[in-house]
């Protein structure tokens, strides 16, 4: 943990002098392609370029700065703008069908198959 | 004047509906030839007078007659000529006349054509046919009216939204809803063949051409509509699992059932009921698609139309339709011809059953995320959203057995196949796969969870249908759709995994580095065009060996004002390279996005290729 922790500042004492748009990207893109961009009409933060868009990048990228793993990122916008900001839900107990009712209706549907076949 | 003529043959349009619905049950008894010719004129006047109609829409959209309502919200006199004509179904109002159109145009068609069947079941089809036609007129005369006179007459219009100012997507609509609009067919005939108890094998014949053609109309149109996002929406994705994306593939994989299930009952004359509750599914759920792409209950790029009470009418006629196929469902079932076998584990039989599981699991992840927010917001008002993490995580997975199933599945033979011979060849074809897989991803350095496994089942259908192509069991259009299903699959995945991107904030004469290769900002010239201004910039790629040029625009349209980027794609067998940049605040800045994207077109290729199959099996049926 200790590590870790001298680690992420490390990088975060780094960026200051090595700042520019381009570093540690890849991560930003990443997570901001699992964000909606809650100004625009179904499209996510990656792909826009609104102003909600670009601002949304850079807090990205200054939470990626400031040693904050997907995770924290993650749980600090959904409790900034609510769990619709991000396009992949956690199974909690609103959704849990959601996640498990495709499921159900497999398993289902493959009982009333093997009902209809024989092996024999 | 052109909006009278229009109102008029709506009118009129509506009287022969309601005339063909009260005189059909009197005459399903009787065999008299010249009632059943009385109706067939009420359905030719019906399709002209809607063809006007819709000829009045188009003309008042080429002539800028800004005295109809719906050209002065949609259109602008300096508008390209075909832009013009395609702003016809640009708009909420024009794309329902156009459904309406299509309707009767396929209803006419139907009843030119099944001249040799039972006089009974063609009047069913035409009475349930025109129950939707009076829903759809009354639906357009009371909320959505193109035809809505505004006066003093405006001398110029609002324009269309740029972004639908775009050729593939001209013609997507029109192409979407002879996919749609086809499955109103295939459902009034089912529960038509329900009725008059003929679902059998004659009935499966019949309906299987309309199948064919709406899954073939619903495949191109949602390629065109993938083609278009990929291009003009600048992200360089083609798929989003947008609802209203979603929204036409479920009646896709419906379909896709359908047409399995339909082969069998021709066949085997077996699956019936499945037959009938698949048939009333896809119809349900092409017209809940429309419901929820025009009530803007949906979040999303394609809503153009926000009105409440246009939604409630929907939901209501959507509510009444499928209450009524149920009813019908429920009292005729016992109709239906039940010689059902039970069918041999191993058999052509059990594969299409397996191939339907598949496609209702696949329709359902896909319903039920679509739906399953709308539904957690009105019960406990939290609003989530269902994006494609949640649609891979639970598609990848079940990809794989799939996948294997259809390599396997359509080499089966009817009724019973040896269980205990094991196949040499698909042994060694797997075994080939797995090595070419493994030596594949150790190359390429990826290794997440279902690679693997994943890149193994669609490398071994891949190689399996090529091989298919030298048995002569099946016939040929199965062997090219399936073959075309195997590439799109490979395609994707390959595309997946290595597709590179480098994203940038770049003003002119800058230069980068990327990969192997440098990319220049070289120049950027100011253009005018009929109806925007445009920005092109010019781009130039290199690496060792050789140059290309990449020139992406960013265009300024002013009616209405918005700004487009349109990207730049040189395409080649092996790759695209992809460019698009965006106008940032900071002064000289543009925020560049480069991809390169391999094998793009061969997503686009293999789609025509499984819906050629689709084609070829309906022309050689006919000769």
């Amino acid at each position: 943990m200790k590590i870790k922790f001298f680690f992420f500042t490390f990088i975060y004492l780094l960026s200051f002098f090595n700042f520019s748009y381009a570093d540690n990207s890849e991560k930003v893109d990443q997570i901001s392609k699992n964000l909606r961009c809650l100004i625009c009409q179904g499209q996510s933060v990656y792909d826009s370029q609104s102003d909600f868009a670009l601002s949304m990048k850079i807090l990205i990228q200054n939470k990626i700065d400031e040693g904050k793993n997907d995770e924290q990122i993650y749980n600090f916008l959904k409790s900034k703008y609510g769990e619709w900001i991000v396009y992949d839900p956690e199974i909690n107990k609103n959704t849990l069908l959601l996640w498990v009712l495709p499921l159900i209706l497999f398993v289902f549907g493959g009982i009333l198959i093997f009902r209809k076949v024989s092996i024999k | 004047m052109l909006n009278q003529i229009g109102n008029y043959s709506l009118y009129i349009a509506l009287l022969s509906s309601i005339l063909i619905i009260i005189q059909s049950p009197i005459l399903l008894n009787t065999n008299n030839i010249n009632v059943s010719g009385r109706i067939f004129s009420l359905i030719s006047i019906q399709s002209l007078m809607i063809i006007i109609s819709f000829i009045a829409l188009i003309t008042a959209f080429i002539i800028s007659d800004f005295s109809n309502e719906t050209v002065f919200n949609n259109s602008h006199t300096s508008k390209p000529l075909f832009y013009k004509i395609s702003g016809t179904w640009g708009n909420h109002e024009g794309s329902l006349l156009l459904w309406l159109l299509v309707l009767s145009i396929f209803l006419f068609i139907f009843t030119i054509t099944s001249k040799n069947l039972s006089n009974k079941y063609r009047i069913l089809t035409l009475f349930f046919q025109e129950i939707i036609i009076l829903g759809f007129l009354l639906f357009i005369l009371l909320t959505s009216n193109p035809f809505m006179n505004l006066f003093p007459v405006p001398k110029e219009g609002t324009g269309l939204n740029p972004i639908l100012q775009d050729p593939a997507l001209a013609i997507h609509p029109p192409i979407l809803y002879l996919g749609y609009v086809g499955t109103s067919i295939i459902f009034s005939s089912s529960l038509a063949a329900l009725i008059s108890g003929s679902v059998n094998k004659t009935w499966a014949k019949h309906i299987k051409n309309w199948v064919l053609i709406s899954w073939i109309f619903l495949s191109i149109g949602i390629l065109l509509g993938s083609i278009w996002a990929y291009y003009e929406l600048g992200w360089g994705g083609f798929w989003f699992w947008d609802p209203v994306e979603n929204v036409s593939l479920m009646p896709w994989f419906c379909l896709t059932a359908l047409f399995h299930t339909i082969l069998i009952l021709e066949k085997r004359e077996i699956f019936h009921s499945w037959a009938v509750i698949l048939s009333i599914t896809t119809f349900s759920l092409s017209m809940s698609g429309t419901f929820l792409v025009r009530s803007g209950i949906l979040n999303s790029i394609h809503t153009f139309a926000n009105d409440p009470s246009r939604g409630v009418f929907i939901l209501c006629f959507l509510f009444i339709l499928i209450t009524l196929s149920i009813f019908i469902y429920f009292i005729y079932q016992n109709k239906i011809k039940n010689n059902f076998i039970k069918t041999f584990i191993v058999s052509k039989e059990t594969a299409v059953l397996v191939n339907n599981l598949f496609m209702m699991f696949f329709l359902s992840v896909v319903l039920i995320g679509t739906i399953y927010p709308i539904f957690l917001e009105v019960v406990n008002n939290d609003k989530i959203s269902v994006g494609p993490p949640f649609y891979h995580k639970l598609i990848v997975p079940f990809m794989i057995p799939f996948l294997i199933f259809m390599a396997i599945g359509p080499n089966l033979n009817w009724i019973k196949d040896k269980i205990d011979k094991i196949n040499l060849q698909q042994l060694l074809f797997f075994i080939l796969s797995i090595i070419i897989s493994f030596i594949f991803l150790k190359r390429v350095g990826i290794s997440y969870l279902f690679s693997l496994p994943l890149f193994i089942a669609s490398i071994f259908l891949f190689l399996i249908t090529i091989k298919d192509f030298s048995v002569k069991k099946t016939n040929l259009s199965q062997k090219i759709s399936h073959f075309g299903f195997s590439l799109f699959i490979l395609s994707i995945l390959v595309n997946g995994v290595l597709a590179k991107e480098y994203s940038s904030n770049m003003k002119v004469g800058d230069e980068r580095k990327f990969l192997n290769k440098t990319i220049k900002f070289e120049s950027l010239e100011v253009n005018e065009s009929k109806n925007y201004q445009s920005l092109e910039a010019n781009f130039k790629i290199s690496d060792k060996n050789n140059s290309i040029n990449l020139k992406p625009e960013v265009r300024v349209y002013d009616q209405p004002q918005t700004i487009t980027s349109e990207a730049d794609i040189k395409s080649t067998l092996y790759s695209d390279n992809f460019l698009v940049f965006n106008i940032l605040k900071n002064d000289g800045f543009y925020n560049v996005r480069y991809q390169i994207k391999p094998f793009m077109i061969w997503i686009w290729i293999s789609v025509i290729l499984i819906s050629f199959g689709g084609v070829l099996s309906i022309v050689k049926k006919n000769d």
